[in-house]
């Protein structure tokens, strides 16, 4: 079974970077040959036609996304996992993340919404969210964040290599699942 | 003489200098725009809304299927069907000059990129141009070239985009059934006199796959900007913040593969424009046709604005002095229409008439007591206006919003003080009126039109012809624009076989070395466009460090809220011109969707979408003040 861990996010963003460093990290780990990481952090459109040039023989069957999200109901630094059920909004909602696929919008809402949509996701998606602590340019985290990062890239990990800890996570829709830990919890 | 309003003249070898006897030259009452139109006041909104039910508040926020965050706002006369007030509102503060101050000049390739999620490359290279002239630095005619083909190819991305995924559903049988029914009705009944070029029988039929998210020309569109981009990254590394663009030219590796597989993506676009130019040529001539208010929507005065774009390779100098002659030497002119009449094609004429105004926009003036204006007159001696963006000072200032004060992060641009429009087709109109084209086998300007010879390919050749319209509205600037798809593959090939030509002579040249200087000051102006139109950055540099920065977009001008004499904006001037002729008296139900297509037509490009600087930190994904909350006491 192929599987591709993406991340999403903006580069030298503080915590919105969570994506792409994650991704930067386990570039690097010893996968087997089923498992692709990438940065998926640009137009959901090109996403969609990247991974539809899979040909279909290849195409992955689970994806693992991970980038920060602010959702503004849990404390920075806090981690959450869940399968999302693929439940898209209404069709006016696909095409407002089209237009903001279009012109320029990175967010992981976004992607998932666009390449669900065009077909290009795979149907076991797995969705890592931290909620970050500061918007501004900058290469380190803010300390919530920076506390569990190691766990983010420990969980994507697991996720990516093991069928039935997958399994075990709740299915939700954005935004949906578990609180994992925090920078609290882990300290 | 270009100037009716500012009191700019010229003398006998065309050289500009103010008039005499002018005590305050650049003042509010010496220089104001005569023949324009103007909002009605606060005050007589405010009684009308009072004294009849059927006018109403109608409020879009945001302004969705365009780039960035818009919000409009509107009084309706629902009786009249027409509207009463039009105010345009950025509802984000973009501040790439706050950012740019103090940094090493060569940060701005990559920091102003990020103004755009879909056009970086056209900022870049506008600031490496600026750039350029400031140190006096001259890419290689290769770099020229190429530097070229990668911003055509990124408009061969950014027009479809704009046609069939944000302005197209709009046109389509999904937006057309529910607001005018016997309009689609009709359409279902009506052939398609270009059928046997894009391949739909009817106009309804083609109406159906403009649906959005599912309608083939949609899709299609998709796709195309697959094409486009992939074309792009081959010479740019990677879309849409290139990585490849440097004072002096390229930093990319050119050879027979890399223009091989460039030309293999380019060549698509032949087909692709001919089926474009066909279908918006069939949905603005059905539109006319079933009911001749449509000339009215988005209709205003023939105000246009460009600065040119795509440079002879054999004409660039960098310099601020040459500008006037490499500019008229371009592959899109410069220029200047005013009601219709182009007035000039000069780079320093077109740069001087430039002002920006701050009356009702979130920033404080930077003129008045006490300042001194920094630049008299632009580096050869020709006047300049206190309110030029190379004396420009931006000022933040967040506040409450009113009609009445300030409404809108947008500035209002005005050249000779006029409210002008940019886009695709300001490029199109001057290039086909000045009749200053490099020679080509493949574009042609006639005074009246341009002529347009797309090779074959699957489709046999064709030429296409754009004709000045006779009228200025919503349907003639989404035609000029899917004309200008085709013009822009034409520039890209005509640039391809002259770079092909560098190459059979040995020239792999592509970028000439540079050093900033450390010690004074210098200026600079990059003069391009983004595929939206009119882009200008304006650099000051003191000892090597960037000490003032400021950009001129396309949406700056279009999106301008009402100036100091009630002016108003693009945008603005175009749905106060709008009639209302959706089949419905039913406020509730009424979608104002002939408003919708006079704002789109403009491809608004509210250029922040994706990293804004705020005091807060930066913003990388819009969130709109709201427009109906809106003062009232200005209201």
């Amino acid at each position: 079974m192929r599987v591709i861990v993406a991340g999403v996010g903006y580069r030298n963003l503080r915590d919105h970077s969570v994506g792409v460093v994650v991704a930067d990290r386990l570039l690097d780990r010893a996968w087997g040959d089923d498992v692709v990481v990438e940065d998926l952090s640009y137009n959901p459109i090109a996403v969609v036609q990247r991974l539809e040039d899979e040909p279909p023989e290849r195409r992955f069957a689970r994806a693992v996304m991970v980038a920060a999200v602010e959702r503004g109901n849990r404390p920075p630094g806090a981690v959450a996992a869940y399968r999302w059920d693929g439940v898209l909004p209404d069709d006016e909602e696909v095409q407002r993340a089209v237009t903001e696929a279009v012109t320029g919008v990175i967010a992981l809402d976004n992607t998932l919404v666009v390449t669900r949509h065009f077909g290009g996701l795979p149907d076991e998606v797995v969705v890592i969210e931290v909620e970050p602590g500061v918007q501004e340019f900058g290469e380190d985290f803010s300390a919530p964040v920076a506390k569990v990062i190691d766990h983010v890239c420990e969980l994507v990990v697991t996720m990516a290599t093991d069928p039935s800890a997958a399994a075990q996570l709740p299915s939700g829709g954005l935004g949906g699942g578990i609180r994992m830990a925090t920078g609290h919890g882990l300290a | 003489m270009c100037f009716k309003n500012l009191p700019i003249e010229f003398d006998a070898q065309g050289k500009p200098f103010l008039r005499a006897g002018v005590a305050n030259p650049y003042g509010p009452t010496e220089a104001t725009p005569r023949g324009a139109p103007a909002q009605l006041t606060a005050e007589r909104i405010e009684e009308l809304l009072k004294r009849n039910g059927y006018i109403k508040d109608l409020d879009f926020d945001p302004v969705t299927r365009v780039a960035g965050a818009l919000a409009f706002h509107t009084v309706a006369d629902f009786q009249g069907r027409k509207v009463l007030e039009a105010r345009s509102m950025a509802t984000l503060f973009r501040g790439y000059e706050v950012i740019m101050i103090g940094r090493d000049p060569r940060d701005a390739i990559f920091i102003t990129s990020r103004a755009c999620g879909v056009c970086g490359g056209v900022h870049s290279v506008t600031s490496a141009m600026a750039i350029e002239m400031a140190i006096g630095c001259v890419p290689p005619p290769l770099g020229v070239l190429i530097r070229n083909i990668a911003l055509a190819l990124e408009f061969l991305y950014d027009h479809p985009l704009h046609l069939h995924l944000l302005a197209g559903p709009d046109y389509s049988a999904a937006m057309v059934g529910p607001t005018n029914p016997s309009l689609l009705e009709r359409a279902r009944r009506s052939e398609a006199p270009h059928a046997e070029i894009h391949g739909f029988r009817t106009m309804g039929e083609l109406m159906d796959d403009l649906n959005p998210l599912s309608g083939k020309l949609y899709l299609e569109a998709l796709h195309m900007t697959r094409v486009a981009r992939e074309a792009y990254v081959l010479i740019c590394g990677k879309y849409p913040h290139p990585q490849t663009i440097v004072p002096g030219g390229m930093s990319s590796t050119i050879n027979l593969t890399v223009m091989n597989e460039m030309f293999t993506r380019l060549a698509q676009f032949f087909d692709y424009s001919k089926k474009l130019a066909t279908i918006w040529d069939d949905l603005t001539e059905f539109f006319y046709e079933a009911n001749p208010a449509y000339k009215q929507v988005g209709a205003r005065r023939a105000n246009l604005i460009d600065s040119g774009i795509f440079d002879h390779h054999e004409a660039y100098d960098a310099t601020y002095a040459g500008a006037a002659a490499w500019g008229e030497r371009r592959w899109a002119t410069p220029g200047v229409i005013m009601d219709g009449q182009l007035v000039t094609t000069d780079l320093h004429a077109l740069n001087i008439g430039v002002e920006e105004f701050v009356e009702h926009s979130y920033y404080e003036e930077w003129t008045g007591d006490g300042q001194r204006q920094h630049f008299p007159t632009d580096p050869v001696g020709n006047p300049l206006s206190p309110y030029h963006p190379w004396n420009k000072v931006t000022k933040p200032r967040p506040q409450g919003q009113s009609w009445k004060e300030k409404y809108t992060w947008d500035t209002a641009p005005r050249w000779d003080r006029q409210a002008m429009e940019a886009g695709a087709y300001a490029r199109l109109w001057n290039t086909a009126v000045a009749q200053k084209l490099p020679a080509n086998p493949f574009i042609e300007s006639t005074g009246t039109s341009l002529k347009l010879r797309l090779p074959q390919g699957a489709l046999p050749e064709l030429e296409l012809e754009w004709k000045v319209p006779a009228v200025w509205n919503a349907f003639e600037r989404n035609r000029a624009r899917a004309y200008c798809t085709g013009f822009t593959a034409l520039v890209a090939l005509n640039n391809w076989l002259a770079a092909m030509d560098r190459l059979k002579l040995g020239d792999t040249r592509t970028s000439t070395p540079f050093e900033i200087p450390k010690r004074g000051e210098q200026r600079g102006v990059g003069f391009w466009g983004a595929g939206r139109g009119y882009l200008t950055h304006h650099l000051t540099l003191d000892r090597g460090a960037v000490a003032n920065y400021q950009i001129l977009t396309p949406s700056t001008w279009n999106a301008s809220p009402s100036d100091r004499w009630r002016q108003p904006g693009p945008y603005e001037e175009a749905v106060l011109n709008t009639p209302l002729l959706e089949e419905t008296d039913d406020p509730v139900k009424f979608k104002g969707i002939d408003i919708l297509r006079a704002i789109r037509s403009f491809d608004p490009c509210m250029p922040c979408t994706t990293h804004i600087h705020s005091d807060a930190g930066v913003i990388t994904r819009e969130v709109n003040t709201c427009a109906c909350g809106v003062d009232d006491e200005g209201g």
